[in-house]
């Protein structure tokens, strides 16, 4: 077995009178091969279009436009198909994409007799976007799958290019899905719709454009609720004047809920 | 797309209210609750190192090299959760290469280089270079080689040489403090800065971060010190693990003082979050919070900790408290870390619904991944130990027969 004796010859000639401590020294040939290593390994590990344009491999931009193009995008589809893109355009769906339904198309712009895009006529697809949920705004149409025409395509009523209903709504409920259910449930439940706000016929046809009325003042909730008003007895009553009077009445009563949360 | 909806289907059915479609299955697991937890001991570990070290804290003595080796074994772990959770180690190397300044997240790279390197590995050596020099010359066959090639062929043991040593040791552990509140801040900093997640998004959240790396290190250490020393079958120094015990209570008092601050802040602002938070508290985190992380892991440890300082009680008694209370802390700790991190994604963006979390158990995110990362520094450290014991008796370096052979 070896059996070295670390003697001060066997260093290199002159590292005595380098200024450092013997362990600084060392210390330093260590990190110095350390970084030289890094640097060596970065110049040969780097791509070499990195930091061209940016903190990113500038040759990635041609590898991705070598990618397969899939979507043809709408001006394509009018190409062929403008009578629907034109019935379409003045349509509730003018925003929707024809490939948002259709799939993308570009295979079938290249070879529009061997690649058919999808046309999807099953139920499914349109509860995709109207579907009843709470968090979409309210003019937006929503129905509930479950009683809205069970089993019935969407498309035996709705023409998706032009998807208005064949006959408008009769009830604000078809639409106000979440306001009826709760007013369903509340004290103000046996009242009709128009006992508080007034829809011009337009409403029904073009939701946004024609907003139905709403009360502004306490005096119309007084109509009924104040002390001197003309309605049923068991209505419950409040002194308008003393009640709460820098407050609107909906500021504490839901109108559709009016119980006090 | 089949079996992601198979997947997702038994989570769909715990949803509770309205979440966005890519909210229902979370991207940060268990591996990310991991990461936090093993950095924190890092931290926590090598600043009671250092309170031995620069605030001269005689009674932890003891505890100095097997916290120092402690720390690195978790640090040499503390980034294989992240490893195994982005799936392609190989591209690790990448963060180096292309050094990203802007991204917290690629910076972690300089940030565990700088501790690793500059911080632990050279306090460690410096600390321990006139035993490796002694176990050159005292060891036979490989094992000779071996601590040659540690000491870097830097055998000088005048005392002047020695002085040195000290003076850099305690220089890197001067630097040392602010590099381990660095990193353990780093870590509280990723998730601190995140501004669209009212959970996360806290200045408070590095520092809460860290006091909590600063309690679990120290309750690792009383198991680890007091565990290596019953395996040795050595004597539990009681002065040391009473002031461990009592560094732990301090650290626990600063720790939930912070955190309750935190919390009074939040309910004080109650920004229109406050209303998810509350659910998310009462719903999905009561048993990990309130229950783990509360009464567990931070009152009931408390709480017995400070009846220590109360009553006198006997060793015996003492020993199998601090030992409960670290245990607690532990777990109470890994609580902690699993309601930042996972806490944080089961509410929705829209503040109006909660998703629920399901654990894998065999996949690479799994349990059993998660088990095996957190036993796996003690076994990083056995070896460690194995190669630079910390024990006194391993240290009897005959000094002055040395310095005198190397003068000579």
């Amino acid at each position: 077995m070896l059996n070295f004796r670390f003697r001060p010859e066997l260093r290199m000639p002159g590292w005595k009178s380098i200024p450092f401590p013997d362990q600084i020294k060392r210390l330093l040939i260590i990190f110095i091969i350390l970084v030289i290593m890094l640097i060596t390994v970065r110049n040969y590990l780097m791509p070499p279009t990195f930091v061209k344009e940016g903190h990113y491999r500038a040759a990635a931009i041609d590898s991705i436009l070598a990618l397969p193009i899939h979507y043809a995008g709408q001006e394509a589809c009018s190409e062929c198909h403008d009578e629907y893109v034109a019935l379409k355009q003045t349509s509730y769906h003018q925003n929707v994409a024809c490939e948002v339904c259709h799939g993308p198309g570009a295979n079938h712009v290249e070879d529009p007799s061997e690649n058919t895009p999808s046309a999807p006529r099953q139920r499914g697809l349109c509860p995709l976007c109207h579907i009843y949920n709470a968090s979409k705004p309210t003019g937006f149409p929503q129905i509930n799958i479950v009683t809205h025409n069970p089993l019935e395509p969407c498309m035996s009523c709705h023409e998706p290019h032009d998807p208005k209903p064949p006959q408008p709504p009769e009830e604000c409920g078809a639409c106000h899905g979440e306001i009826a259910r709760t007013k369903a449930v509340s004290h103000h439940a046996a009242l009709e719709c128009t006992q508080c706000h007034s829809a011009p016929e337009a409403h029904k046809k073009d939701p946004r454009s024609f907003r139905p009325s709403k009360p502004r003042k306490r005096t119309f909730c007084g109509g009924c609720h104040g002390e001197n008003a003309e309605s049923a007895g068991e209505i419950p009553r409040v002194d308008l004047q003393s009640h709460e009077p820098d407050h609107a009445c909906w500021q504490c009563h839901y109108p559709h809920y009016p119980e006090v949360r | 797309m089949e079996n992601l909806i198979e997947q997702l289907q038994p989570i769909l059915k715990q949803v509770v209210g309205y979440i966005y479609p890519n909210e229902v299955e979370l991207h940060w697991g268990i591996l990310i609750v991991v990461y936090p937890y093993i950095t924190g001991l890092v931290a926590g570990a090598f600043i009671l190192a250092s309170l031995e070290r620069v605030f001269e804290v005689k009674e932890v003595q003891p505890t100095y090299r097997l916290s120092m080796l402690t720390a690195l074994a978790f640090l040499i772990i503390a980034p294989l959760p992240l490893l195994a959770h982005l799936s392609y180690p190989e591209r690790s190397i990448e963060i180096f290469l292309t050094p990203q300044l802007k991204s917290a997240m690629a910076m972690f790279g300089f940030v565990y280089a700088w501790y690793l390197m500059i911080v632990l590995m050279l306090e460690i050596w410096f600390d321990y270079r006139k035993d490796i020099v002694y176990w050159a010359r005292s060891k036979k066959g490989w094992r000779k080689y071996m601590y040659y090639l540690l000491s870097l062929g830097s055998l000088d043991l005048s005392e002047k040489a020695i002085r040195f040593d000290r003076k850099a040791g305690k220089f890197i552990t001067i630097i040392g403090i602010p590099s381990a509140f660095l990193l353990h801040g780093y870590v509280g900093f990723i998730f601190g800065s995140v501004k669209a997640n009212p959970w996360w998004s806290s200045v408070l959240m590095p520092i809460v971060f860290l006091f909590s790396a600063i309690v679990s290190g120290i309750a690792l250490m009383i198991l680890i010190y007091g565990v290596t020393t019953l395996f040795r079958w050595k004597p539990i120094d009681m002065a040391c693990m009473d002031k461990l015990a009592s560094f732990l209570l301090y650290a626990m008092i600063l720790d939930i003082s912070l955190e309750t601050l935190d919390f009074i802040h939040r309910m004080y602002e109650s920004v229109e979050s406050i209303h998810i938070l509350g659910q998310l508290i009462s719903q999905k985190l009561f048993i990990s919070l309130v229950v783990i992380q509360i009464l567990l892991g931070t009152l009931l440890p408390l709480g017995s900790l400070a009846s220590v300082k109360l009553f006198r009680l006997p060793d015996e008694l003492r020993r199998l408290i601090y030992f409960g209370a670290a245990i607690l802390v532990q777990i109470g700790i890994f609580s902690t870390r699993w309601n930042v991190v996972i806490g944080g994604q089961l509410f929705s963006k829209s503040l109006r619904g909660l998703t629920h979390y399901k654990m894998e158990l065999l996949g690479i995110e799994g349990l059993l991944i998660s088990i095996a990362l957190l036993f796996l520094p003690l076994f990083v450290l056995y070896i460690i130990i194995k190669i630079l014991p910390p024990w006194p008796e391993a240290a009897t370096t005959p000094l002055s027969s040395i310095a005198k052979e190397s003068s000579q």
